[in-house]
This record gives structure tokens, C-alpha cells and sequence, in this order.
């Protein structure tokens, strides 16, 4: 949904676009309506146009789609397949080889035989969802009273939690490294998610804040004037931000889920992730490439599923909330 | 927030958000959070600024030596600390160049598209894979025996000697592609958000002038989503300072220094040569960087939302 704080008159705005989304229609560029254009662009030059375009987003959406292609199909591959290339410039070679293959979980069975990469999955797991769980536990509240409070200091505030979750990720571990080998709390799953707290907060209490702001304050007051504290009205209209939380849960799991350096540095063999585990594939005897596009498949799978979920906060969350959907 | 104040909660007799009776409310709400986000990044800053002064104790208790300034002035005559400050820019001004205009690009087509919806899903996929995962994946497609890409730009006669990866002259560019593939879908998505706010009757008035598609472009549609696009390019430069994982799992810095942007070479001295002190040298002067960027960022974001006026702030 489109908001506009400045007005507060989201309905009026969102209904405007509407109406422009029905104007609008399938032509070449964010041009005018279909009648105006066609004066302008006549009928063979705008199906060329249309030609263009089509190859251009075809063309786009390979580019996208074959590296997921090649880490899925190498993943089911016996090893002496997925290694085997047609000669140079003999395409129709590389056809056959890329779609004509008999698949094999044999990479996927030996991940898992080590006995080790449950633990790691379990590891991903545990440090994601509950870095999430505390993030937006906290961040539910802390945005609900930045939403609603007026204080002094209220845009420092602001920027200093903004800028905790832009800070670059290795200049935020070497401080960490240091305070977590004191407290004895290197190679274990606590520092990992402390570690992941550090941006997971900022980011819920971020989004969480735009979610407040398009709730309407006459609706806590209503509540209020029935009796009801605070406290009790701002769980009243936590339905009303639930898809938000949902998302920012999601965000947050994702963050942490696919982090490297945190667990690199700081997670060692107890509390290895999947991506740290995935990338040690590589140093371990030689390069399991069939191991490693097996666990690259089981590391992405997950959250390509919930990215799908959650597929239209998506982009206001990868972009801090600066693209309202 | 304007919305707020418009509120008749003062004549209902109810707490406003800004009386002090709201405040009592409120504190409880706000501070648990700012405690928790204080320990875990003002503590650590103060820290990090310690251990610049400091030759750093490895061993388990081993005591910390002050240094004086002896980590910075090692930084400021590092030869590898600048050539990897030229390095980041390098990559990070190619790949943003690419990303911005391949993604312009791309908003402007799937805004016209039937298929919007569909091709959103397939362009943020890439965004959900794990860098480093991202990064292993090219660098097996890179690969100069079975690598698909590799065999693929042999076969079109792209590249005549050596594999890509092992080339000072294209590793740089080969990551800058990973980074375009996974990453140029963001900046599409953020563009078509400012598109879908370009007043349509000025687009149409653009046309019955006679303007082209191009022209009406640059004089009606880009003014519109020029905020987008700094949005955008603000964000992605931060992110080519913050995520290092492509570097890791393709080149580790290699060959020959040609990939070592600074954060991976901070990531090196810190966590390979367990430099901390210097390590902490080099931090600080990101984080610095950083926050330059993050106030542009931020200053971008409020111009969407009004300023709390002076007059709010005072009442408290």
C-alpha cells in the first residue's frame, strides 16, 4: 500500500494510482495512454518495439535464471558430468550436456553422511530465528514509540539506529571479536546471534516505525477512551501491523541466514552455519564442486521459498523501507 | 508527523502522544531496545577506538599494549591501504554505473510489461542467495576446466588466453558481473517504485509535443524518479562497503592484490594476520565513510517524510 505521511490522505493517493494503472497500457516506455501514443508511434514500429522489448526481458530473465540452473542441475549430476564440457564453440553439444542427464542424489547423500551438515543446518537455523525473534521483540516496541512519541532528539535517534544497520560488516566484527573473546563467547551460537542483533534490531525497529506510522492514532484512542491502557492499545492494533512483523520476521532471518563473515570469524566448528560449511567445501581435499552446488542448493532453497511468502514486502525491506509497496 | 497532530485526542481528554504522561508510557517502549542497540554498537565503537591505540594481546588474558599512534601512522604509509581504497572505487563506481542503468532500463520495460508480476518474483531471486554462495557458484561457472561462462566466452572468442579469475586485468570486472547479476534487480525495483509515480497527463502532454519515447524520458519521467535513483545508487555503494562475501569465495583478493577492495583487506589483516589493532585503524576510517553515506541516505529518506518541526520538539 502507498502511504504518504505528509498528508495522511494514503486513500486519496493509492486511488489516483489506481486509476493511472488502468490508463496505463502495455506500451514501450512509461508513455501516455494508448490513444495518445498510437498518433506518435504507428502500428509496425511499436510491434517492432514490442519485439525489443520482449527479447530484452527474455533475455534478462536467462541471465538471471542459469546460474540457478547449472547449481541445480551439477547438484543432481554425477561429478565426471558435471566436470564434462563440449569442446569449444559446439553448441549444440552444450544443449544436450546441460539438459540430457541422468541425475543422482549421490552429492546430496554425501553432504549428509558426514553426520555434520544437520548440525550446521540446525546451527542456521537456531542463530537466525532467534536473532529475528529478539529483534522484532524489541523493535515492535521501540518503533511503536518512536512512531508515536514526539522528544527531543528524536532524528539523532533516528539516524544512529540507521546508521548501526549500514556499518560495514567487518569493521563491525573486529570490535566484536575482541568483546566476545573476553566474555568466553567466541564458537558459540549466543555470539552469533548477538552478532546478527546488531543489524536485525535497527533494520525491525526501522520498517516496524513506517508500519506504525500508517496506523492511525485514533485508533488506540478509541480504545483508550474505552478504558483500555497504553499497553493494551498498542497490543490491540498489533493485528493491523501483523503483515509487517511477519515480514520484517522474514528480513531478518534472511540477513542472518545468509551472513558469511560473523559466522566465519566467530561462529568456529560449533556454531558453523550453512554458507561458512558451504564455502569450507571448498579447502577441504580438493573442491567438492558437486558437494558444494548440493549445499549451495540446501542453503538458497529455504529462503527462495520464503522470499516468495513475503514476495511483495521484499523490496521495502532490501531497500530500508525507501520503497513503500 | 502531521498525521498526529491532526488528531483531536486533547479534546477527548486523552493522553497525547507528546504529554508527559505519554512519556511515562512511552520510555518503557523506547528504551529497552536503545539499551540493547547501545551494547551492542556504541560499546564495541569505544572499543574499536581503543584498539587502534593498542597492539592488541592475542593470547587468552594476554594484556593489550598502548601503541600511541603507531596503527595509524602505519595506515597512512600502507601503499596497500590506498591502492585498496582505489580498488573499492573502481568496483564500486563500474558495477553501480552498470546496475543503475541496466536496472533504469529494466524498470521502464517491466513498468509497460503484462507479465510485471511474474518477472519481479524471477528478478528477485538472486537477492535471496546467500553472497557467498552467490560468489562459489560463479566462480564453478567461472572455472577455467569445466566452467560454463569460461567455456561460453572461449566459445564466442571473447577471451583468448588465461581463465577469468586468474587474470589481474578481468577478475575485477568478472566480480562486478556477480555483483550486477545478483544486485541490478534492486535498483530496478526501487526505480519502478519512483515510475509508478511519474504524473501520467505530463507523460501525455510530452507525446501530443511530439517528444520521443527517449526524450520524454529525460524531460518528464527522469525528474520524477530522481530521488528513487539516489536511493538507490546511495544504497548499493553502501552495500559494496559492507558485503565483502563475493570477494571471499572468488579471488580472496587475487591475483596479484587486483581484487583486494579495502574491507577485504581489513577483513585479511584483522582475521588472517589477527592485526587487530591495525585492523581497528582501518575500521574506523570505513566507519567513517560510512556515515558520511548513511547522512546522505538518511537525509534522502526524510525528504519523503516532513521534518519534526520545531515547534513539536518543543513541547516536549
Amino acid at each position: 500500500m502507498t502511504t504518504n505521511p505528509r498528508t495522511g490522505t494514503r486513500d486519496d493517493v493509492t486511488q489516483v494510482q489506481d486509476d493511472r494503472a488502468d490508463v496505463r497500457g502495455d506500451d514501450l516506455l512509461p508513455g501516455p495512454a494508448v490513444d495518445a501514443r498510437d498518433q506518435v508511434v504507428r502500428g509496425r514500429g511499436s510491434r517492432i518495439a514490442g519485439v525489443v522489448i520482449t527479447a530484452f526481458l527474455g533475455l534478462y530473465v536467462i541471465w538471471t535464471l542459469v546460474p540457478f540452473y547449472i547449481m541445480i542441475t551439477s547438484s543432481f549430476k554425477a561429478s565426471d558430468a558435471a566436470f564434462a564440457l563440449p569442446p569449444e564453440g559446439d553448441w549444440g553439444g552444450a544443449v544436450s550436456q546441460l539438459f540430457v542427464f541422468s541425475p543422482t542424489t549421490e552429492h546430496y547423500r554425501g553432504l549428509f553422511a558426514q553426520g555434520e551438515f544437520e548440525r550446521y543446518f540446525t546451527n542456521s537455523v537456531v542463530a537466525a530465528v532467534a536473532s529475528a525473534v529478539i529483534s522484532v521483540v524489541f523493535g515492535t516496541t521501540a518503533a511503536y514509540a518512536i512512531s508515536r512519541g514526539r522528544f527531543r532528539g528524536k532524528r539523532d535517534l533516528y539516524f544512529w539506529i540507521i546508521s548501526t544497520r549500514m556499518a560495514p560488516v567487518v569493521a563491525v566484527t573486529v570490535p566484536l571479536y575482541a568483546i566476545f573473546k573476553n566474555f568466553a563467547l567466541l564458537n558459540t551460537l549466543p555470539a552469533l546471534i548477538l552478532a546478527y542483533t546488531v543489524f536485525n534490531l535497527p533494520f525491525a525497529i526501522w520498517i516496524l516505525k513506517g508500519f506504525f506510522d500508517s496506523v492511525s492514532y485514533e485508533i488506540e484512542e478509541a480504545y483508550m477512551v474505552d478504558g483500555h491502557s497504553r499497553w493494551q492499545a498498542l497490543w490491540k492494533i498489533i493485528p493491523l501491523v501483523a503483515p509487517g512483523l511477519a515480514a520484517v520476521v522474514v528480513l531478518c532471518i534472511l540477513l542472518a541466514w545468509n551472513d558469511f563473515i560473523f559466522a566465519a570469524v566467530m561462529g568456529g566448528e560449533a556454531a558453523k552455519t550453512l554458507p561458512v560449511a558451504t564455502q569450507g567445501l571448498k579447502s577441504a581435499s580438493g573442491i567438492e564442486w558437486g558437494q558444494i552446488m548440493a549445499a549451495g542448493v540446501v542453503t538458497v532453497a529455504p529462503m527462495l521459498l520464503l522470499g516468495i511468502v513475503i514476495r511483495k514486502y521484499m523490496v521495502q525491506g532490501l531497500t530500508m523501507g525507501a520503497v513503500k509497496q | 508527523m502531521a498525521v498526529d497532530t491532526a488528531t483531536p485526542g486533547a479534546v477527548l481528554g486523552t493522553p497525547r502522544p507528546n504529554t508527559p504522561r505519554a512519556r511515562r508510557y512511552l520510555a518503557p517502549l523506547l528504551l529497552p531496545a536503545v539499551i540493547l542497540l547501545a551494547l551492542l554498537s556504541i560499546y564495541p565503537f569505544v572499543w574499536l577506538i581503543y584498539m587502534s591505540f593498542h597492539a592488541v594481546g592475542l593470547a587468552p588474558g594476554a594484556p593489550s599494549e598502548f601503541v600511541g599512534l603507531d596503527n595509524w601512522q602505519r595506515m597512512f604509509t600502507d601503499s596497500q591501504y590506498w591502492a585498496s581504497w582505489g580498488v573499492l572505487a573502481r568496483y564500486s563506481v563500474v558495477s553501480m554505473v552498470l546496475e543503475v542503468g541496466l536496472g533504469t532500463l529494466l524498470a521502464i520495460l517491466l513498468n509497460r510489461s503484462k507479465h510485471e508480476k511474474l518477472l519481479i518474483t524471477v528478478l528477485l531471486m538472486p537477492m535471496m542467495m546467500a553472497p557467498v554462495v552467490a560468489g562459489l557458484l560463479w566462480q564453478y561457472l567461472y572455472n577455467g576446466t569445466f566452467g560454463w561462462y569460461f567455456w561460453g566466452l572461449r566459445s564466442v572468442g571473447l577471451l583468448d588466453e588465461g581463465t577469468i579469475l586468474g587474470s589481474a586485468d578481468t577478475a575485477l570486472w568478472a566480480i562486478v558481473a556477480v555483483d550486477v547479476w545478483e544486485w541490478t534487480p534492486l535498483v530496478a525495483l526501487i526505480v519502478l517504485s519512483g515510475l509508478k509515480l511519474v504524473p501520467q497527463d505530463q507523460l501525455e502532454a510530452s507525446w501530443m509535443d511530439g517528444a520521443g519515447p527517449v526524450r520524454s524520458f529525460f524531460q518528464v519521467a527522469l525528474p520524477s524518479i530522481k530521488g528513487s535513483l539516489m536511493i538507490a545508487i546511495l544504497l548499493r555503494f553502501m552495500d559494496n562497503i559492507r558485503i565483502i562475501d563475493h570477494f571471499i569465495a572468488l579471488t580472496g583478493g587475487g591475483p596479484a592484490n587486483s581484487t583486494k577492495v579495502l574491507p577485504l583487506y581489513l577483513y585479511e589483516q584483522s582475521f588472517s594476520f589477527f592485526e587487530l589493532g591495525y585492523g581497528a585503524s582501518i575500521a574506523l576510517t570505513l566507519l567513517l565513510v560510512t556515515i558520511l553515506f548513511g547522512k546522505l541516505v538518511v537525509n534522502r529518506f526524510e525528504e519523503r517524510e516532513p521534518r519534526p518541526s520545531k515547534k513539536d520538539e518543543e513541547l516536549v
